[in-house]
């Protein structure tokens, strides 16, 4: 038994002398020193495959990359046409693809389905695009019911109608999201509400789409004219042709309609846009400037580096905004890159109070990125990240489809990827400023702002840049300039004192209420088919016990006697934590409004058509009361869990008396996107809790 | 020194049945003994590098438990030259990730890099063979962060107790009765000597598969490793003792409680036979058929139509000597745990008497096939398979191979599996149970 033999600075003297005649045997093998990490070798060249390809008569451009490892085939099939505005009828391309694939004009939707799972295939179809993933083996059957699917698709009335309200139910569910509406007026003043890229959709311009508009779009625009195939994996190039020849060349042939763009313009001068969102409890922020940017262009490269040490994972915003100042759960900036337009965009979610101090903080950034290089180090850190990012997103064949596609689609050199990272390392701390004053456009930006007007907007006025106040411009949810909106004043005559007592007056009055020593609530709401069960005991004193179930089984208990509490969920038993003793200290008693405490009067706002005053009972609970009738109809609790903000809206209505004093009967509670609507069937007055129920 | 080649010929015989998998790769043994294999893929610049060693929570030392996952642990800790918590410092500041794995039967250890970090993994692999630092103070980290595992993965999770309640019950003298992490008393009393006599006895080259797979050549390859891990000494041959264990005749009943959890879990679990024999692959697609999808017939009969159960799962935990066949249930509202003992026994009889229908069978054969190909469709996935197979199966060929097992496997095959190993008297009646006069 031997070993092999290598040179140790540490060992080299025991290996020549006991060893020299191993040594000399394996003289080959090469001097290594252990005592430090190699270094790395050159970046690697990135060996991608080249797709073979043919064009068919019809205009379609097929690539093919053969890839025997696996017996799987991924397909792309994308429709690379100029974007075109749909003016009125804005949704209708996405109705169009909504209706691909179900059905066909020879295959119910149903026998479609069936006959694609049967395969284990997976297909996806969209207005632009559609994409399957198969085994080999089944290639010309998933080929086949790719082609028949979109070439040949049966447009119903029924499926029309289905997807049509399913749509105008999702646009009306993200009425009150923050973000949603965000993003959405950030597009529309970006590009323009008249560039495709800016216009939206709403349930009147859905509702004006009909299933004739829907067949028109198809035929219009599903066309081979600039339609792209990549197949990649285990095909043989000519058996492929063959099938492809059989399946799309009767796709016939077409002219796309002529579209003019409109030209899309920044502002003069840098300002605030601010959408006023009277629900929100964090402020949407967005820096935004178009740009002229394609991935063909010189400075794509240093454009990326540029942007990640701005704004991507561990960037310069993030350490700002987050890891220094503590305003947000993360800060971002992405930097588009488009055949037609494009755009930078810096954004974050920050607290209603942090507003102001947070645009700041993003001027400061941008404006230190155009005005300062950025060091060598961060220069490295960037190009290695991305270079890592690079290499591990390479592993999936979608990515090599894509970047086959991308070299088709954006005119760009056949080695563009193969020198991807030798592009990314040759970027000078020179080019990251240069591109990073071209394209982050601070003296013509907009800063977009969602947020809540009355508690933001005065702040946001007052901001400074360049030596002069930015001028705050107001805008409403569809991207039209408004008036700033108006305070409604509160009248001199209101308290919280008058407040409590017209709430305590409205539920059967101060005799009746104080009669109340405990009161045990059963609810229920139905979640996705099941029932869930709420029972609630709560005592004057300020005890808590609720317990949620699902289906019989307890999903999660709190206890709560006064002073401290408990939550068990999932087998775990978890003690209360500060916060979350403050809160139960509010929640537990059933009438808070008997005494006055530190609760106080925060102004009058607009609940769904209602004017209610509002009362703030500590930092994060308000209660909203109703100025006509007195009854309380909503409570927000805000919550923080990992640096984000979370605010928890609940509703109250149906009041009815138990033992002289009214309850609600009805009670809804929003959880993120889900609301539960809870009804009541049960309330025990000063029956049915007992002091075991707060023990532990 | 020999390589073996697998070549693209092959292919010829599986695409016969429609199969053109093919994952080539390079095997050979340095003259320590160290199994090489290299998988060369050029189409992304991504490399891993990896080790398995054959040593798991089976290999005990003077009896004593959990010394294969405490060397998870231990061998992070830094080398001769490499300095204590560098080990991650140097993977991460190189764009690498990586991780380590024991079973009862193995240890792995893997790095995944940009491709021309190669020569950065083999270095580090080859420092913690050669010269790791076993020492009394890694001992003492390692020992604290070990029990807080232990408490994290065990103790304090829900059910997390559970297969060390199967093991126990399904074996009597095999070590395979122990929890793979071991039990604290005996980590506490082992020594420093114990750990270096440890790694002495099952570390060396001749028990361990270097695999590099990935964007690399294969004769650079071949030189660097042969410069990095030619050096590292051979050790004494690993002696392996297996333990047999007595057939279980008599029907066992187990009861635990779990502090952790609310809802009880009723377990059949049935010693079968281990990982490289057919009747395991056989048990794996008796797995699919009764709870795997929804149109599975226990899922369909228990979660869908009669909703009894909130969850039902048939599993074959397969390990290298045995395997253990469990079947866990969590019941549903009222639902006794004697009723759903009673509708999966159904379901079990069923399988022993009756052949399964020819869709059902060809859905099989479409899932495991979908399965295969998507095992193997990372660089560090092949990696991990291609040692496993060659560690634990002795036949790396199975990399490409084992489809044609499952292929070969008839209805029949999967009646007389259920008939010879699904029996009531050979199996365990476990009930988990929640633990409730302790709360306080």
């Amino acid at each position: 038994m031997f070993n092999k033999k290598y040179k140790d600075n540490k060992m080299k003297k025991y290996i020549l002398t006991i060893n020299a005649l191993l040594f000399l045997a394996f003289s080959s093998i090469a001097q290594i020193d252990r005592s430090t990490p190699p270094e790395a070798g050159p970046a690697p060249k990135i060996n991608l495959e080249k797709p073979q390809t043919f064009t068919l008569e019809n205009g379609l451009k097929v690539m093919i990359v053969e890839n025997h490892k696996l017996p799987r085939v991924n397909m792309t099939l994308l429709l690379d046409n100029p974007p075109h505005s749909e003016g009125e009828k804005v949704g209708v391309s996405s109705l169009t693809g909504g209706l691909l694939g179900t059905g066909t004009t020879k295959t119910s939707k149903d026998e479609f389905n069936e006959e694609v799972d049967y395969l284990g295939a997976n297909l996806y179809f969209s207005a632009q695009s559609v994409r399957a993933n198969t085994l080999s083996k089944f290639l010309p059957r998933v080929l086949g019911l790719m082609a028949e699917g979109a070439l040949t698709p049966e447009f119903t009335q029924e499926e029309f109608e289905k997807l049509q309200q399913r749509e105008i139910e999702n646009l009306e569910s993200n009425e009150k999201d923050v973000a949603f509406n965000a993003g959405r007026l950030r597009r529309a003043l970006t590009y323009g509400k008249n560039h495709p890229y800016g216009e939206f959709s709403t349930p009147e311009t859905l509702n004006s789409v009909t299933l004739e508009d829907v067949k028109s779009h198809y035929n219009n625009y599903f066309v081979p004219e600039n339609a792209y195939l990549a197949i990649i994996g285990d095909v043989d190039f000519e058996k492929a042709k063959q099938l492809v020849e059989e399946n799309f060349s009767k796709w016939n042939a077409k002219e796309i309609p002529e579209v003019d763009l409109p030209e899309v313009e920044n502002v003069e001068t840098t300002q605030i846009n601010l959408l006023d969102m009277p629900n929100a409890v964090q402020s949407q922020i967005a820096v935004v400037n178009s740009v002229e940017l394609q991935k063909k262009d010189p400075d794509y490269f240093p454009a990326l580096i540029a942007n990640q040490i701005l704004g991507r994972e561990d960037g310069r915003l993030f350490n700002n905004l987050r890891e220094d100042k503590g305003y947000t759960y993360g800060a971002y900036s992405s930097l588009g890159s488009d055949k037609y337009a494009a755009a930078f965009t810096a954004s974050a979610e920050v607290r209603n109070e942090v507003t102001d101090s947070s645009v700041v903080a993003f001027i400061d950034e941008i404006h230190r990125i155009r005005n300062e290089k950025v060091s060598e180090e961060e220069l490295n850190n960037a190009k290695n990240k991305y270079v890592g990012n690079f290499v591990l997103s390479l592993e999936q064949p979608s990515t090599i489809a894509r970047y086959a596609l991308d070299i088709e689609t954006e005119e760009l050199p056949e080695d563009f990827y193969e020198t991807y990272l030798q592009k990314i390392n040759d970027v000078t701390e020179e080019d990251v400023q240069r591109v990073a004053k071209k394209y982050f456009k601070l003296d013509q930006a907009r800063i977009v702002v969602a947020g809540k007007a009355s508690e933001i907007a005065k702040n946001l006025e007052k901001i400074e840049f360049n030596g002069k106040t930015l001028p705050v411009k107001y805008y409403n949810k569809l991207g039209e300039e408004v008036e700033k909106p108006q305070q409604k004043e509160l009248d001199a005559s209101v308290s919280v004192e008058k407040v409590y007592a017209d709430y305590i007056q409205a539920i059967g009055g101060r005799d009746a209420v104080e009669e109340v020593e405990t009161v045990a609530m059963i609810a229920e709401a139905t979640v996705q088919g099941m029932a869930l069960n709420l029972s609630m005991k709560r005592t004057r004193d300020g005890k808590l016990n609720q317990e949620v179930s699902v289906g019989g089984n307890v999903m999660s208990k709190q206890i709560f006697n006064g002073e401290t509490g408990f939550v068990v969920a999932q087998g775990q038993k978890i003690p209360y934590t500060e916060d979350q003793i403050k809160a139960a200290k509010i929640d537990a008693n059933p009438f808070p409004e008997l005494e006055v405490g530190n609760a106080s009067l925060k102004g009058i706002e607009n609940v769904e058509g209602i004017d209610a005053y509002v009362v703030a009972l500590g930092e994060n609970n308000k209660a909203f009361y109703d100025a006509e009738t007195g009854l309380k109809i909503k409570t927000v609790q805000t919550v923080s869990q990992m640096g984000q903000t979370m605010s928890i809206p609940t509703g109250y209505s149906d009041y009815q008396e138990v033992e002289g004093v009214k309850f609600p009967f009805s009670i809804s509670q929003a959880a993120g996107p889900q609301t539960f609507e809870f009804n009541v069937t049960e309330i025990l007055v000063n029956e049915g809790v007992t002091a075991e129920d707060f023990e532990e | 020194m020999f390589d073996k080649i697998k070549l693209t010929a092959c292919a010829l015989l599986v695409s016969a049945v429609g199969v053109a998998q093919e994952v080539e790769f390079t095997e050979y043994d340095l003259d320590n003994g160290l199994h090489v294999i290299l998988h060369q893929d050029n189409t992304a610049p991504v490399v891993s590098t990896s080790v398995m060693y054959h040593v798991g929570g089976k290999d005990l030392k003077n009896n004593k438990t959990g010394f294969a996952h405490f060397f998870e642990h231990l061998l992070f800790e830094g080398t001769k030259n490499i300095g204590k918590g560098e080990f991650m410092s140097i993977i991460n500041s190189n764009g690498g990730s990586f991780n380590a794995t024991t079973s009862l039967d193995r240890t792995y250890y893997y790095e995944t890099f940009p491709s021309n970090k190669l020569e950065l993994g083999l270095w580090l692999e080859s420092e913690r063979m050669l010269h790791p630092v076993i020492g009394q103070e890694g001992v003492e980290t390692q020992n604290e962060v070990v029990k807080e595992e232990r408490r994290r993965s065990y103790d304090n999770r829900p059910y997390g107790n559970l297969l060390q309640v199967v093991q126990r019950n399904l074996f009597t003298e095999h070590p395979y009765k122990d929890p793979n992490i071991g039990y604290m008393e005996d980590l506490d009393a082992a020594t420093l000597e114990e750990f270096n006599e440890y790694f002495d006895e099952y570390y060396a080259p001749n028990n361990a598969t270097l695999v590099v797979a990935g964007d690399i050549d294969i004769d650079e390859t071949k030189k660097l490793i042969e410069d990095y891990f030619g050096a590292v000494p051979s050790g004494n041959e690993v002696s392996r003792t297996r333990v047999e264990e007595k057939p279980i005749n008599n029907k066992v009943t187990d009861t635990f409680h779990d502090p952790n959890i609310q809802l009880p879990m009723f377990l059949l679990a049935y010693r079968t036979p281990g990982m490289a024999t057919k009747d395991a692959q056989i048990l794996d697609m008796v797995s699919t058929i009764l709870s795997g999808g929804k149109s599975s017939r226990l899922y369909k009969k228990l979660v869908d139509d009669q909703k009894q159960a909130l969850q039902v799962s048939a599993i074959n935990l397969a390990f290298e000597d045995y395997s253990a066949y469990a079947i866990l249930s969590l019941p549903l509202g009222e639902t006794k745990l004697e009723t759903l003992k009673q509708e999966i026994d159904e379901e079990i009889i069923k399988l022993q008497n009756e052949t399964i229908s020819e869709r059902e069978f060809q859905k099989l054969q479409n899932t495991f096939e979908n399965r295969f190909v998507n095992a193997n469709s990372s660089v560090s996935g092949i990696a991990e398979s291609l040692a496993t197979y060659h560690v634990l199966h002795g036949n790396t060929d199975l990399i490409n191979e084992q489809i044609e097992i499952y292929r070969s496997i008839t209805p029949e095959d999967i009646k007389r599996v259920a008939n010879e190993y699904l029996n009531e008297n050979q199996r365990a009646e476990i009930y988990y149970l929640p633990k409730t006069d302790d709360v306080q």
